[in-house]
């Protein structure tokens, strides 16, 4: 089990609760410890109630977890809605001078107007509690102010006497309080990103050049990692008028030679199917990053499930071949950034990476992305172009052709929406349009051979197995460690889409299967029972726009 | 130079006898090849209907589109590789109607791409439907009791999205003037419409109940 503590500061949106949530994290990891943080916030810019936790510990650490060591509520009051997350030991800090009793964890009176008032700016209340959570966690002072210069730069003067105050007040009222922690033995050099950046790292890293977006949450962070970086990278980042005109763009210019990708959610996705179509028709190969959010319609903006797998599977109309990825982290979110261009070139169609706001927008400590080795594939691209060029040549066993970009003397094709003969053009001949189906269908083949395949986690010969796919992957190995025994194994599906014959193999062997999933109709069972024709023993889901902690998943194991 | 002159694909146009797509698509060739632009630095994107069935009549680099999506297909492979000329061939129905939103955003771009409407105000390969530049109270196969809706003006929308973009109509009955005007299109650096008016042969007669 994973030896973590969690602090966590809440209050109303706008009082800095995001900014001391990410340097925390960036404090703990220049003293070499290991983060996974977790945000829930309103779809509003003021006001209402949003939360910052990060959990931390000196060993790997793959989820955060549902019980808060230390809880700031920067206005009074706030914290009585995590009454549930407190355990026993558990420390609230809100600036109130009656202790309460209350069931589990100790309110404790925390001047927070008062200390405020001696850093002179009042908006610093946020650094103020990352001084005393400091000091609770027994971290490095200087090296703590190192990091919080660095962060602000030349705002840093009142953010850094603001630490000092929370550091100083603790040490003086709160000595008992302090925390028994692990130390770090090692230096892990990570960095932190969440799996927006961490799939925009992955795009960079793979050589995608053209970006294109329409904000919407939980992907936005992408589209704006992506801009931020787009002048220096010398790549397309460019927000469209709808997410219509953001993919019809993209298959533009992956048709002229760009390694492209769009980002969008659930509704903005709905408005691309017609382009997933499209790319599928007239093979050509594009990214589409899909975060989703709980629907239907403009559902829950700001909140996590996993509700969009079998509308990423099935999207588009008519049958044609596409990939969907679905990472389980931030490593695999980048990872999977640069293998889905890979693959878009290489299979000349839609590749799909499914994600969702829980990933999308934690951050974890990771390794540096900047110093990944990636392979860029670019599948069959001629430079020169034969003799009586065929650009839907569908001689290859393989299902793909090779394919020229304008500019190519010879090359010109038309990349048809209509069904089309192996030079474009449009046809409705039943000999042409089968053997023109069965030259795509036979990608989906080549796809199982280039696709991450699924893999066991835990025992590698499990009773108890259990299915999931996506973010629910952190959570999941958490649980497992705090799990006695070796009859737990967890089977993470890394392309959901074709289903790798692997998956089969290995759940045949198990007693008990449990699929997991963060939606309410256990869409991976549905694959599932699709392609292999069985039925889980249980399913255990969940879809309040919450994401699963271990500790939940860990209840619900140990009685299988 | 073979990549110069012949345009053409040598498949036989599916217009109706007399359509003025004929004239617009030898127009088109005749104007590639008076400018010299190689076929392969040309990428014409068509839009669904009978104007964009021309796609399997060019030879150059060419993107037979989904209804309405030509201009931003043509967009995307004009910031992809600016050195490429970029055309958008389509109707009324799809530049005006489905894709409205795309033309309004292209020309506030203004990007560097020329789009060609055949603009017979009317829905013709789906065999005669009201138009957005249909006129009001003409009676068509979808607005039996004639169309409710007043008819837009491309060329005002168009300037009005961006003064600096170019925006004029020709007409098939004047063949000399269409040529310059689609040379103008095609040389205009910046975005251009070329709204050319048109009357379907087979459907055009529904315009005058």
């Amino acid at each position: 089990m994973t030896k973590a503590i969690t602090v966590k500061v809440v209050g109303p949106a706008g009082t800095g609760i995001k900014t001391s949530g990410q340097l925390l994290a960036q404090i703990l990891v220049d003293q070499n410890y290991y983060t996974h943080d977790y945000t829930e916030y309103p779809s509003l810019v003021r006001g209402g109630h949003n939360t910052h936790q990060v959990s931390f510990s000196s060993e790997k650490i793959n989820a955060p977890f549902f019980k808060t060591q230390i809880l700031f509520s920067l206005k009074p009051d706030h914290w009585q809605q995590h009454k549930n997350e407190l355990e026993k030991n558990s420390l609230i800090f809100s600036d109130q001078k009656i202790e309460k009793k209350i069931n589990s964890g100790k309110l404790i009176s925390f001047p927070l107007s008062e200390l405020v008032k001696k850093v002179g700016n009042p908006i610093t209340a946020n650094i103020i509690c990352l001084g005393t959570t400091a000091f609770l966690a027994d971290l490095d002072q200087k090296l703590s102010l190192s990091t919080i210069k660095k962060y602000f730069g030349q705002k840093a003067k009142d953010n850094l006497t603001a630490f000092k105050v929370g550091f100083d007040f603790a040490e003086k009222t709160y000595q008992k309080l302090k925390l028994k922690t692990e130390k770090p033995k090692k230096k892990i050099a990570k960095v932190l990103l969440d799996g927006n950046e961490s799939f925009g790292w992955g795009f960079l890293k793979g050589k995608g050049d053209f970006y294109a977006a329409y904000p919407m949450t939980p992907s936005t962070g992408t589209l704006h990692f992506l801009a931020g970086k787009a002048k220096e990278k010398k790549i397309v980042v460019i927000h469209p008028e709808d997410e219509i005109a953001v993919a019809s763009m993209a298959t533009g210019a992956a048709f002229a030679g760009k390694r492209a990708a769009v980002g969008t959610s659930g509704g903005g996705f709905a408005l691309m199917t017609e382009t997933v179509s499209f790319c599928g028709i007239a093979e050509i190969g594009m990214v589409f990053y899909l975060v989703s959010r709980p629907g239907p319609a403009t559902g829950m903006p700001t909140w996590t499930g996993q509700t969009d797998l079998l509308f990423a599977v099935f999207s588009g109309h008519g049958e044609f071949p596409k990939i969907v990825l679905a990472p389980g982290d931030q490593e695999e979110s980048r990872q999977m950034g640069w293998q889905a261009l890979n693959l878009a070139e290489n299979l000349q169609t839609p590749i799909i990476v499914i994600s969702d706001k829980f990933l999308g927008e934690s951050i974890k400590s990771v390794d540096d992305p900047a110093k990944e080795k990636v392979v860029v594939n670019r599948g069959k691209l001629l430079k020169l172009a034969p003799k009586n060029f065929a650009r839907y040549n569908w001689q290859p066993a393989c299902g793909r052709s090779p394919r020229t970009i304008p500019g190519i003397a010879g090359g010109q094709f038309l990349a048809n929406s209509y069904e089309h003969d192996q030079k474009g053009i449009a046809t409705e001949d039943a000999l042409v349009a089968q053997k023109m189906f069965e030259k795509r269908a036979r990608k989906e083949k080549a796809a199982l051979s280039l696709t991450p395949k699924p893999i066991l986690h835990g025992s590698k010969n499990p009773k108890k197995l259990i299915i999931s796919w996506g973010s629910t992957k952190g959570p999941i190995l958490e649980a497992l460690k705090m799990i006695s025994g070796n009859d737990f194994g967890f089977l993470q599906v890394k392309t959901v889409w074709p289903l790798h014959p692997e998956i089969e193999r290995i759940i045949s062997k198990a007693e008990k299967i449990i699929v997991v999933e963060n939606n309410q109709k256990s869409q991976l069972t549905t694959l599932l029972k699709t392609k292999f024709n069985f039925n889980p023993d249980r399913q255990i889901l969940k879809f309040n726009g919450r994401p699963f902690f271990p500790e939940e998943l860990y209840e619900k194991f140990k009685k299988l | 130079m073979k990549n110069l002159k012949n345009y053409n694909t040598n498949i036989a146009p599916t217009w109706c006898p007399g359509c003025g797509n004929f004239l617009v698509k030898a127009l088109l060739e005749k104007v590639f090849a008076k400018l010299s632009l190689p076929k392969n630095d040309i990428v014409i994107t068509y839009d669904i209907g009978c104007a964009g069935n021309m796609a399997d009549f060019l030879d150059t680099y060419g993107v037979h589109t989904l209804h309405g999506r030509a201009v931003p297909v043509a967009m995307g492979v004009k910031i992809a590789n600016p050195k490429l000329t970029v055309v958008t061939i389509g109707g009324d129905g799809g530049i005006y109607g489905e894709g409205l939103n795309h033309l309004i955003t292209a020309a506030r771009a203004n990007t560097d791409i020329t789009t060609i409407v055949s603009n017979n105000c009317l829905y013709s390969l789906t065999t005669g439907q009201t138009s957005p530049t249909t006129p009001k109270g003409a009676k068509t196969k979808s607005t039996p009791q004639g169309s409710l809706l007043v008819p837009i003006n491309p060329l005002f929308l168009v300037k009005s999205a961006n003064s600096k973009a170019w925006a004029e109509k020709a007409a098939t009955q004047n063949p000399k003037q269409l040529e310059e005007k689609i040379e103008k299109a095609v040389t205009h650096k910046g975005f251009s419409l070329l709204d050319i008016e048109q009357r379907c042969v087979a459907f055009g007669k529904l315009l005058d109940k």
